[in-house]
């Protein structure tokens, strides 16, 4: 399989040793996406999640254990398992940036889409959005409520990346060539460690375009050859080697080319 | 029938199988679907430009410096405030949803007078300022009769609370809840200084924190969070080692380089055992006090491994880092934050002492008392602790007849909180100054709906751990509030003129307004996200000996393990029961519909013989609290881990009746030599049920 290749390909680099797992980025990633709160919340098949804190563990017993956590977006995988599967192309990979879409009024809810993801960054809305009464007059401009019956997913907060174009385009820039940092999604902005780099990984005077070069990146389940567009980073070998699974090299975390 | 969304899944998928490769169907399908989503219920969303507003968002026990964002002219989103030196930028869990919190079902949505058990009836606020008034007026003068307890640790609200009370013959009524800033302020009094103690994290190349959560629930965390970002470079080296020392693998453990499993009952045993690791690496304190140290040192390294579970060769690799690194901090505090006393603190806090550490740039600082708006009020750290208050009340030593309750709520989050709750009882008016419905306001005789922090006037003097004195300050967001609600203090000055008693000021704004001024500082400016910042203070401390020496070495109790809460900034504070979006962070192995998780080692649930998924209780003091096992072995030897902030009977329908609250088996004690009420060293007992 051959990744799809743009110009731009919007990613990350998040750098678990950072992570706390405050959850600042999941909060706000509710905000900006209009995520209704869920009475029981501790039934994770039915949360929508689309930034997701995990927890790994180091497996050793007290007082050797080691945890880390890991914030799972979606990927923005260059070759998506997502989008072939899609009877309704109501998802796509066919936009400068590389960001996957996800167009709810076409999604049929059929969620094969949900199937075929390895990295579960899929959610399907069983019940309409429900708002505290009142909370609906706190709703963020940037995303549309999805109805019942939809799939739905991260985009990076796509409105964000049109309203930083709209910018550059007003301020006589270029819109294909944001300067680093124009554009960021929203669990990028809060997050109070600066754990999430994010920026055109294409770009050399992007931050990201250098740091998923490190020799500590890695993306997850790299074998499975999904070209993520979201890298990780870890000075731990135990979470480099769960997260990329020993990857395609056999060795944890060793340097893999980057385009 | 109509044709619902399954049914209609089912009929196109059905249908159209083997078609799916004809574009004519493509179309037809996406058709189909537009048609099918146009659901008349579902919310629009906003449109037009998107403003950002300065504000101080004290739902944290910090307070954030925000930005936030505004569209048609409601906040929905919140963002670090660049501009603010303390946060720059950053912003915690709980105040990233603030906007969000506006609206939440748990508001109070006017004043409400109880006339019944569990029953209240919306009153106009006229009407609940003159009852309020008619109240207090007979208790005027008559000491002990009227009391308060606030919830805030910061603003000068609290000036007015107690300036209110001296002026109404009650000074000694005025208590605050249990917080860090409390217990720490004591402790260096033991050590021959005097004023809040602070901790440079941000100039030391070496943090180790002794309990404190540093990086996520304790003390000024995003400031605390952003010194360990500027320390660890994505990609780069780090610049600094953070060592956490406490009874689980939180948040703040997770990031750090090592975690050293130290139950809740070994804090003191720890710090001085490390003591008599530096000393034994060559460490030397000019301290009068020196000689008596040593040898406590010597005594608890003797009883470092039985009361810790790790080995002693874990202290001397840890002292050895401390001797390498230029500017070594000791960050001393409870895992929890509150209940540690202050002999947990002095034995923590005096290795800064031994380092030399006091006084210097990355070390341990003390904070001088800050100017007064109100001449009147008292200092902060005279002021009597809610526990003690409240367990006077239950035992009739104590008898007022009005109690004033401040952003604070006593009936949930104190140790043994069904006995407070109960004291509670003795009290013939109580008056709830709350945003929320808690635990407290549904004890209440009068509920008086306070501002969410966009519709105030607040300020936060000193967030306890800065390194030097600190002030911050906002102004409102929203011209008008989403409620009824008015600013308790303005209720409280309107009602002490009512009273003949005058402070000088008539809202909260001038008080703070005045208070800037006394500082030096310029409101406007600390409105838009500025800070006021004075200079570091040193000061000679003691290494604490005498205080240590008193200290009783816990009673060792073979059937009960340490019990040691846990509390995760992104699930609320003792202020703030979990917000409704941010329930999503709770894990499924912390909480699973209404059953909370205790967390054990292997080891220990092999002691106590209980297994994954076991329902069990623990207990204490008379009271208990059931949870189901989760093994995980992020917890300290012989203890027992769980969730605290949950098992709400008020709020709503987001925490109501989720799992069980913590407080309740939290028992107080005595602590030998400082009178204080202590209980971050509780055990329980875990038996299955
Ligand atoms: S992470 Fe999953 S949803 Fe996102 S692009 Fe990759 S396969 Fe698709
Ligand atoms: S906001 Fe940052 S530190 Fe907090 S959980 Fe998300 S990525 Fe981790």
């Amino acid at each position: 399989m051959k990744a799809k290749e743009f110009n731009i390909k919007w990613g990350m680099v998040i750098d678990l040793d950072k992570c706390t797992g405050c959850g600042a980025c999941m909060t706000a990633c509710q905000v900006e996406n209009n995520i209704a709160p869920m009475v029981d919340a501790s039934n994770k098949l039915r949360t929508l999640s689309w930034m997701l804190v995990y927890e790994l563990s180091n497996k050793k017993a007290a007082p050797d254990a080691e945890i880390a956590y890991l914030p799972r977006p979606c990927m923005q995988c260059g070759n998506p398992a997502c989008v072939p599967v899609c009877p309704v192309v109501a998802t796509d990979k066919n936009e400068e940036g590389g960001i996957v879409s996800q167009i709810y009024p076409r999604c049929i809810g059929c969620r094969y889409c949900m199937a075929a993801c390895p990295y579960h960054a899929r959610y399907f809305n069983w019940e309409d959005p429900v708002f505290p009464k009142g909370m609906e007059k706190a709703l963020s401009p940037n995303t549309s409520a999805r109805p019942r019956g939809v799939v739905e997913k991260c985009n990076f907060c796509h409105t964000r990346l049109m309203k930083a174009k709209d910018k550059a385009r007003q301020e006589g820039g270029n819109p294909e060539a944001l300067a680093d940092g124009a554009y960021m999604p929203a669990c990028v902005e809060v997050c109070p460690t600066g754990a999430i780099t994010f920026g055109d990984l294409k770009n050399p005077e992007h931050k990201v375009h250098e740091l998923a070069k490190n020799e500590n990146a890695f993306r997850l389940l790299e074998k499975l050859g999904l070209a993520p567009q979201v890298y990780y980073m870890s000075k731990r070998e135990w979470v480099r080697k769960l997260g990329d699974n020993y990857a395609a090299t056999g060795k944890a975390g060793a340097a893999k080319k980057h385009s | 029938m109509g044709l619902d969304r399954r049914g209609f899944v089912k009929f196109v998928v059905g249908g159209v199988a083997g078609t799916l490769f004809t574009p004519v169907i493509w179309q037809g399908l996406d058709d189909a679907s537009i048609w099918s989503q146009n659901w008349g219920w579902i919310p629009r969303v906003p449109k037009g430009e998107v403003k950002t507003k300065s504000a101080l968002s004290k739902l944290c026990p910090s307070g954030c410096a925000v930005k936030v964002k505004v569209i048609e002219g409601k906040p929905f989103a919140a963002v670090g405030n660049a501009a603010n030196p303390m946060s720059k930028g950053g912003v915690c869990p709980i105040c990233a949803g603030g906007a969000q919190l506006l609206y939440s079902p748990a508001r109070v949505k006017s004043p409400m007078k109880k006339v019944g058990e569990g029953k209240f009836e919306a009153i106009k606020w006229e009407d609940a300022e003159a009852l309020l008034v008619e109240k207090l007026t007979p208790l005027k003068g008559q000491e002990g009769k009227i009391a308060a307890i606030s919830g805030d640790e910061t603003g000068s609200a609290n000036e007015v609370l107690s300036a209110l009370l001296s002026g109404l013959g009650n000074a000694g009524g005025f208590a605050v809840m249990p917080g860090e800033m409390y217990t720490a302020t004591r402790g260096v009094k033991l050590m021959g200084g005097n004023g809040q103690p602070g901790f440079d994290i941000e100039g030391a190349d070496l943090v180790l924190m002794i309990g404190a959560d540093a990086l996520d629930s304790w003390g000024t965390s995003v400031a605390n969070l952003k010194a360990f970002a500027a320390s660890h470079p994505t990609g780069g080296a780090a610049t600094a080692q953070y060592i956490y020392a406490g009874p689980t693998l939180n948040n703040t453990a997770s990031v750090c380089d090592k975690w050293l499993a130290v139950p809740p009952t070994a804090t003191a045993t720890f710090s001085l055992a490390l003591a008599h690791a530096l000393i034994e690496a060559g460490a030397v304190s000019s301290a009068a006090d020196f000689a008596e140290y040593k040898a406590l040192a010597a005594k608890a390294a003797a009883g470092f491994e039985a009361a810790t579970g790790l080995k002693a060769e874990a202290l001397k690799e840890l002292a050895a880092k401390i001797k390498a690194a230029k500017a070594p901090l000791v960050v001393a505090g409870a895992s929890f934050g509150q209940g540690a006393g202050a002999l947990d603190f002095v034995a923590a806090a005096s290795l800064n002492v031994l380092l030399g550490r006091v006084g210097q740039k990355g070390g341990m600082t003390v904070l001088g008392a800050a100017p007064k708006a109100i001449a009147s009020a008292a200092d902060r750290e005279n002021a009597k602790d809610a526990a003690s208050l409240l367990a006077q009340v239950a035992t009739g030593k104590a008898a007022p007849a009005a109690l004033l309750i401040y952003e604070a709520n006593p009936a949930y989050a104190l140790p043994q909180a069904a006995e407070m709750a109960k004291a509670m009882g003795n009290i013939a008016f109580k008056v709830s100054f709350s945003t929320y419905m808690d635990e407290t306001a549904a004890l209440a005789d009068l509920i008086l709906p306070a501002p969410h922090p966009y519709e105030r006037y607040d300020d936060a003097m000193n967030p306890y751990g800065v390194a030097k004195a600190t002030y911050l300050a906002g102004k409102p967001v929203l011209k008008q509030p989403v409620l009824d609600v008015k600013d308790p203090v303005d209720v409280l000055l309107a009602a002490a003129g009512k009273l003949g008693l005058s402070l000088g000021f008539e809202t909260y704004a001038d008080v703070i307004k005045a208070k800037a001024k006394a500082l030096g500082a310029d409101f406007d400016a600390l409105a838009a996200g500025g800070i006021w910042n004075g200079e570091p203070k040193g000061g000679a401390l003691s290494l604490g000996a005498g205080a240590l020496a008193k200290a009783a070495p816990a009673a060792a109790d073979e059937k009960a393990v340490a019990l040691a809460p846990v509390t995760r900034l992104a699930y609320g504070s003792a202020t703030l029961a979990t917000p409704p979006a941010n329930l999503l962070n709770v894990r499924d192995t912390e909480l699973k519909g209404k059953d909370l998780f205790v967390q054990l080692n292997a080891a220990t649930a092999k002691k106590l013989g209980v297994a994954e998924g076991n329902k069990v209780k623990l207990s204490a003091g008379g009271a208990e609290v059931k949870a189901l096992v989760h093994v995980n072995e992020g917890v300290a030897a012989n203890t027992a881990a769980i969730l605290l902030g949950f098992g709400r009977s008020a709020w709503d329908e987001f925490t109501k009746g989720k799992g069980d609250n913590v407080y309740k088996i939290l028992t107080v004690s005595d602590e030998a030599g400082t009178g204080l009420k202590v209980w971050a060293g509780s055990t329980v007992t875990v038996a299955k049920v």
